[in-house]
């Protein structure tokens, strides 16, 4: 116990309140509505225990399959990301790349676009008759690379990720550059004498010693991915059909439908799974101080 | 250089922003001032400055802008500006209950009404301000009354007629390739077949929007119920479900046969029903699902098609000859949490008007009958005298609960089927399954025997 220290305990009181109100209390009471019938056709509220949890991973339920394509989404957008932006914030801050700068600002403009207005403009870019892709690709003479991209059951889901990963790769990229450029340029003088190549230099300097703001990155990129429901709304609106479905599409939908005590229940479960993924990630990616 | 660069820079944009504040401080006075003076003019003038929002989905309103005119005059004449926010068709009917739910929904909003659905759609008593005892609701035909009333209270207006859907076929096409309309699925098939051969997508399938797909399994309801006598009731008696019909799960396996032939086109999971009329009037499709007023707005929009290239058929589906009426239409209702809610009835009696009823039907080309006996109907000779001829019955969706409720989740069921995602059993199964699942969310009586 630190006894020199400048503030008292109840300075945080403040914050602890508000944190308690605003996060904490919303989510418990969540917790509690998905044990209950709550829907809007009713004026009574009565507890039903575990029979929407058994529901939603019972028969035939459509549920199972929007959490597994939320899971995919996270693990795919988010290994996606990493590397893209990795591998953009490697070569945009070589000092032989040509204006760098320029380069940095082009590829991080689509973070500050809405994510309707992405999807509104890839829907459009991606229609198999009048969309650009399409036809760009029957100039050139590749008819075979014309696809159904947001309707053909094989594709659909596969170019939402491809789409979601062109808008958030450059600001994992902006991040790593920030760290990649804290890092002292002595480590690789020094390795260089010692007669380390490029590769030798990433992976005994530069990847340790970006870890810390990889697990972050990571976990950005995992509750993000966890929670998405723009991108999928706007591209696809869950289709063809219900492949596309996230969570947070179901959820939407059964508020829609005034199953609310579905909708907190699909809710606590994310809640959940984004807890514990978290918690795992840290852990997982948690390590000593790195010493070079 | 670079250090007086960003010093500049950050001098502009703090300026900027200043003088942003300022413009808005000075625009907020102004308006401040303008109210004021504005309440000392008297109470008329004081509805000066309010602005309705109308929400609605694209075929809620008519394309050819007819309300936005009327509403533009009705600016003119009171003062209160009508902002109109349009939202697709597929996202409109989730859009609105989450809004409704949250308590954010516009002053005005346009939902599709029926008799069975308006309460679990917008819950009128909790949502809409009631308009009884407005002169207008006498005016209204009564047939439509129960599709904007619940409890014996009506809650909105509502301005098309009754609804039939048919295939409006391309007779130019027809007459080159010597077709005859078909009268059974065998023809239909045969008939489809010929026109794709000859280069042309024999039927335009939107399923962008959600809802246009869905229509052959429940506008079919007639001859379901003629072939199960008291099918409606024993529906809503929960004495029979929706996979109880064979004739059903024949259609829905006819729609994806036709599917597979490739009758609707490469295409049709991105085509929206927007670009039909393009679609028909330029020959790269034969058919189309619509209502017969639907010929009209392709004058409209292509006048070089002529009524005379257009003839109309019922849906042929499961060797159907009748058609399905449907008594319910869209409908638009006021927000009872709406400041504004005095001057959006205000609106309601401007439209009600006899001269401005007249006006939008002659601004909707293709609308035939108003549900407003007033203003008479406009069905062309040749298409009256082929309608007269079929038998008629009521649509499933307006006569048996919770089928309506789920039409845009059957829309997604059936693109499930058509990427081959389900089977149509398995589709006929989770609609029967999403009716039982809903009517146990309402509470029904009939699901607690």
């Amino acid at each position: 116990m630190n006894t020199k220290k400048i503030y008292p305990t109840y300075f945080a009181l403040g914050a602890v309140i508000i944190y308690f109100m605003l996060c904490f209390l919303p989510g418990v009471l969540g917790l509690f509505y998905s044990l209950t019938d709550w829907n809007a056709y009713s004026n009574q509220m009565n507890y039903v225990g575990f029979k929407n949890y058994i529901d939603v991973f019972k028969g035939s339920s459509q549920y199972r399959t929007f959490i597994w394509n939320t899971l995919v989404f996270t693990v795919v957008t988010t290994i996606l990301k990493t590397t893209a932006g990795l591998g953009m914030a490697l070569v945009l801050t070589n000092d032989r790349t040509w204006v760098r700068n320029f380069h940095r600002l082009v590829i991080f403009s689509p973070q500050v676009m809405s994510y309707l207005v992405v999807g509104l403009v890839f829907k459009s870019l991606l229609h198999p008759s009048a969309g650009f892709v399409n036809n760009f690709f029957k100039d050139i003479g590749m008819n075979f690379m014309t696809k159904s991209w947001l309707t053909d059951l094989n594709l659909a889901f596969g170019t939402v990720m491809t789409v979601d990963t062109w808008k958030g790769a450059g600001y994992i990229m902006v991040i790593i550059i920030a760290a990649l450029q804290a890092i002292s340029p002595t480590y690789y003088e020094a390795a260089s004498i010692d007669g380390a190549s490029y590769l030798d230099k990433f992976k005994y300097i530069t990847l340790p010693l970006l870890k810390p703001i990889l697990v972050s990155a990571t976990v950005l990129n995992v509750t993000y991915g966890l929670r998405v429901f723009d991108m999928v709304y706007a591209l696809t609106n869950g289709g063809p059909g219900n492949a596309t479905g996230v969570i947070n599409t179901a959820v939407y939908k059964e508020f829609s439908k005034g199953n609310y005590a579905m909708g907190t229940t699909l809710s606590s479960l994310l809640f959940a799974v984004v807890l514990a993924l978290i918690y795992f990630i840290i852990k997982a990616m948690e390590s000593k101080e790195v010493e070079i | 250089m670079k250090k007086l660069l960003a010093l500049t820079a950050t001098l502009v944009m703090t300026t900027t922003m200043f003088a942003g504040c300022t413009g808005t401080k000075s625009s907020q006075t102004n308006q401040e001032t303008k109210s004021i003076a504005e309440g000392e003019k008297g109470k008329s003038s004081s509805k000066e400055g309010i602005t309705l929002t109308f929400g609605s989905h694209q075929s809620g309103l008519p394309t050819t802008g007819v309300v936005q005119s009327l509403a533009k005059e009705f600016e003119a004449e009171t003062g209160i500006k009508v902002d109109f926010q349009i939202s697709p068709d597929s996202q409109w009917r989730d859009l609105i209950k989450v809004k409704l739910n949250a308590g954010e929904a516009p002053d005005i909003f346009c939902v599709d009404a029926d008799p069975l659905s308006l309460n679990g759609r917008i819950l009128p008593e909790l949502n809409c301000v009631p308009v009884t005892k407005e002169e207008f609701v006498s005016r209204m035909d009564k047939d439509v009354l129960p599709s904007i009333s619940y409890n014996n209270e009506v809650y909105g207006i509502t301005f098309p007629g009754k609804k039939m859907w048919f295939y409006v076929y391309n007779k130019d096409i027809f007459k080159e390739l010597n077709l005859e309309i078909p009268k059974t699925y065998e023809q239909f098939k045969a008939v489809c077949q010929k026109i794709k051969d000859s280069g042309v997508t024999p039927i335009y399938e939107p399923t962008q929007n959600g809802w246009h797909q869905v229509l052959p399994l429940f506008e079919s309801g007639p001859m379901y119920a003629k072939n199960h006598p008291g099918l409606y009731e024993k529906m809503n008696n929960n004495e029979m479900n929706l996979d109880d019909i064979p004739e059903l799960l024949t259609i829905v396996k006819q729609l994806k046969e036709f599917s597979d032939l490739g009758f609707y086109g490469e295409n049709f999971l991105s085509d929206t029903f927007e670009n039909a009329k393009a679609a028909f009037a330029n020959r790269e499709v034969a058919m189309v699902l619509v209502e017969a007023g639907w010929a009209f707005e392709v004058i409209a929009e292509h006048p070089e098609m002529k009524l005379e290239q257009m003839g109309i058929f019922t849906m042929p589906w499961a060797d159907n000859q009748m058609v399905g009426v449907n008594p319910a239409s869209n409908a638009y209702f006021i927000n009872k949490n709406s400041k504004n809610a005095e001057a959006a009835l205000e609106f309601f009696r401007f439209l009600a008007r006899p001269e401005n009823l007249q006006k939008r039907f002659e601004g909707q080309p293709g609308l035939l009958e108003l549900c407003w006996p007033e203003v008479p109907s406009r069905f062309p000779g040749e298409f009256k005298a082929y309608i007269d001829t079929l038998e008629k019955g009521t649509v499933m969706q307006a006569a048996v609960s919770y089928v309506d409720s789920q039409w845009m989740d059957v829309g997604k069921d059936l693109e499930d089927m058509y990427v081959g995602a389900v089977t149509p059993e398995q589709l006929v199964k989770i609609i029967s399954d999403r009716r039982d699942e809903q009517a146990q969310l309402h509470n029904d009586p009939a699901w607690k025997k």
